[in-house]
């Protein structure tokens, strides 16, 4: 380590034969620690509405009535005929379809770095949307399949990223603890 | 990417760039790789400057994407040769929780990052879709991590080879169940680089044409799907970006029994599964006959159809900007014949690359042939 150089991490030597190698000169590399954090002033745009009613406690969805189609989540835009499309609020309850155990948490914001792993990411269809909604479904992962009833829970915060107001539950488990 | 460049001068015999009109970078991301206009040091460094340049992104499809943009230079009339060069730097640079964010960051952000998901997870929630409409097995998919890494073994440049077993594939670390770490393709640093000319150019500046059978990139097709998995429902189990590139593709090179008429391909496994998914939508086999085709040995160097005979991404590497490329090199030299022996496809004269974006949100494939 170099006294010199405080983010040094090494000075490794590449491996080659250095009677053949053309680039033997260059075999030295020297690796640093550099640290480049940003923070944004983000907007969520057209979704701000979504965000805005979970504080609320109501799950809103987007519907094209021209397409007979309801987005959760939702598309501001009906990429089927390019009209603008009308928030719809559902019942929040719906059935998983397909589903993942994640056992790393890549720690994205600091909601998901509270995350305690295993987690399940759960793709859920709600009631009366056409399309999967995914987020995380607080159950046992030994317990979860296909076609399992579940709804959307809310968090009265503070989170860091509002889509962390919701979650889903079982619905079996909702009921018991309201 | 410096000695990819020079290695591929080697190879085709020049002693410099002075003659090459074109040329395009091919890299995924400014984040792995800490410099925006990468391609303009790029062009820089390797002298090719004041000639013109162009930067190719498409997520994991990027250098797939690049060929066929420099194809498409050349065939429009725009250049009659062009320098190829891809790179990233997904491997040592980052550890792997900040190489997650950032590929994640290739998901939807509000609606797939945010909630903590990940690649892994979106894959393997597709796998199990797969795996409940078709019976598709843990044990199958396994197979593609154990030959891929076998295959590696045969390939002096690949990152990791490995000797295993399907049962090791099934006893390693749950990542994103159904997918074990064995299952996941690597993360690397590498380059690589491709001349792409008319025949004309070729004969007029390259010494060693005609040393070699001519290869030609024959055809190419590109596809598109929703960004988010879910949007796609109720087709979750199978890529359509996919679906519709190759079918482009063969229609361009007049192919209609791909599994019969395409003799060594490279496929995108980022996840052994995803292999699995990748030979029913390219049309080796049918929507759900994945699984026990790839177990059953059909795609193994002594199968009908030999794929990843390079070691894949799971075996050769990964590095994004360069992936696409290192394929079309691979499929190449299995159409010259030179590839090492143990890995080497007898009379392979028509091949196929496969790389996609994200959940294949953007897919590639390009096919190349022997002339003679």
């Amino acid at each position: 380590m170099s006294d010199k150089v405080s983010s040094q991490i090494e000075i490794a030597t590449i491996a080659g034969d250095p009677t053949t190698d053309p680039w033997r000169e260059f075999r030295q590399v020297e690796r640093i620690t550099l640290e480049l954090t940003q923070g944004y002033k983000y907007s969520l745009g057209k979704y701000s509405r979504f965000f805005i009613e979970l504080e609320n406690r109501r799950f809103m969805a987007t519907r094209c009535d021209a397409c007979a189609k309801t987005y959760a989540p939702p598309r501001p835009l009906c990429p089927s005929c390019l009209q603008p499309t009308t928030w719809q609020e559902l019942s929040g309850e719906g059935a998983v379809e397909t589903w993942s155990v994640l056992h790393f948490s890549p720690g994205s914001n600091a909601d998901v770095r509270a995350l305690e792993t295993p987690f399940v990411l759960a793709y859920v269809l709600l009631d009366g949307a056409d399309t999967l909604f995914p987020h995380l479904l607080k159950a046992p992962p030994e317990q979860v399949e296909r076609g399992m009833r579940v709804r959307v829970a809310y968090s009265e915060g503070p989170v860091q990223h509002p889509i962390h107001l919701m979650y889903f539950v079982p619905v079996s488990t909702y009921e018991e603890a309201p | 990417m410096a000695e990819a460049v020079l290695d591929c001068l080697t190879d085709a015999g020049l002693d410099d760039l002075s003659a090459v009109e074109h040329g395009l970078a091919s890299y995924e991301s400014d984040h792995f790789n800490l410099q925006m206009t990468l391609g303009a040091i790029l062009q820089d460094t390797i002298g090719l400057t004041p000639k013109p340049s162009v930067r190719i992104e498409g997520g994991g499809a990027t250098g797939a994407l690049a060929l066929r943009t420099a194809w498409a230079h050349v065939v429009s009339g725009l250049c009659d040769s062009i320098l190829v060069y891809g790179v990233e730097k997904n491997g040592r640079g980052v550890s792997s929780r900040t190489a997650n964010q950032l590929f994640a960051l290739s998901a939807d952000v509000d609606w797939e990052m945010m909630i903590g998901g990940t690649y892994t997870g979106f894959y393997a929630a597709m796998i199990r879709a797969h795996m409940a409409a078709f019976g598709t097995t843990e044990r199958q998919f396994a197979h593609v991590a154990v030959r891929n890494r076998r295959n590696a073994g045969f390939n002096p440049i690949a990152q990791k080879a490995m000797d295993i077993s399907v049962d090791d594939v099934l006893a390693s670390l749950p990542i994103a169940e159904p997918y074990k770490l064995l299952d996941c393709s690597l993360l690397s640093d590498g380059a690589a680089c491709i001349l792409l000319a008319t025949e004309d150019w070729a004969k007029a500046h390259c010494p060693r044409y005609g040393e070699r059978p001519r290869v030609y990139f024959s055809a190419s097709g590109c596809g598109t799907d929703t960004m988010r998995l879910g949007d796609r429902y109720p087709q979750i189990t199978n890529f359509r970006a996919k679906r519709e590139a190759a079918r482009q593709a063969y229609d361009m090179a007049g192919i209609s029994q791909p599994l019969a008429e395409i003799d060594v391909a490279e496929l995108y496994d980022s996840y052994s599964g995803v292999e699995i998914q990748a030979v029913e939508d390219l049309g080796f086999v049918a929507e759900g006959e994945g699984g026990p085709a790839v177990a059953s040995g059909a795609f193994d160097l002594d199968g009908e159809l030999p794929v990843n005979t390079s070691g894949g991404l799971l075996g050769r590497g990964a590095p994004v900007g360069a992936t696409g490329i290192l394929q079309a090199i691979e499929v190449t030299q299995q159409l010259w014949g030179v590839a090492d022996a143990r890995r080497q496809v007898s009379d392979a004269r028509r091949g196929l690359t496969d790389t996609h974006a994200g959940i294949a949100s953007i897919s590639v494939v390009n096919i190349f042939e022997r002339a003679d």
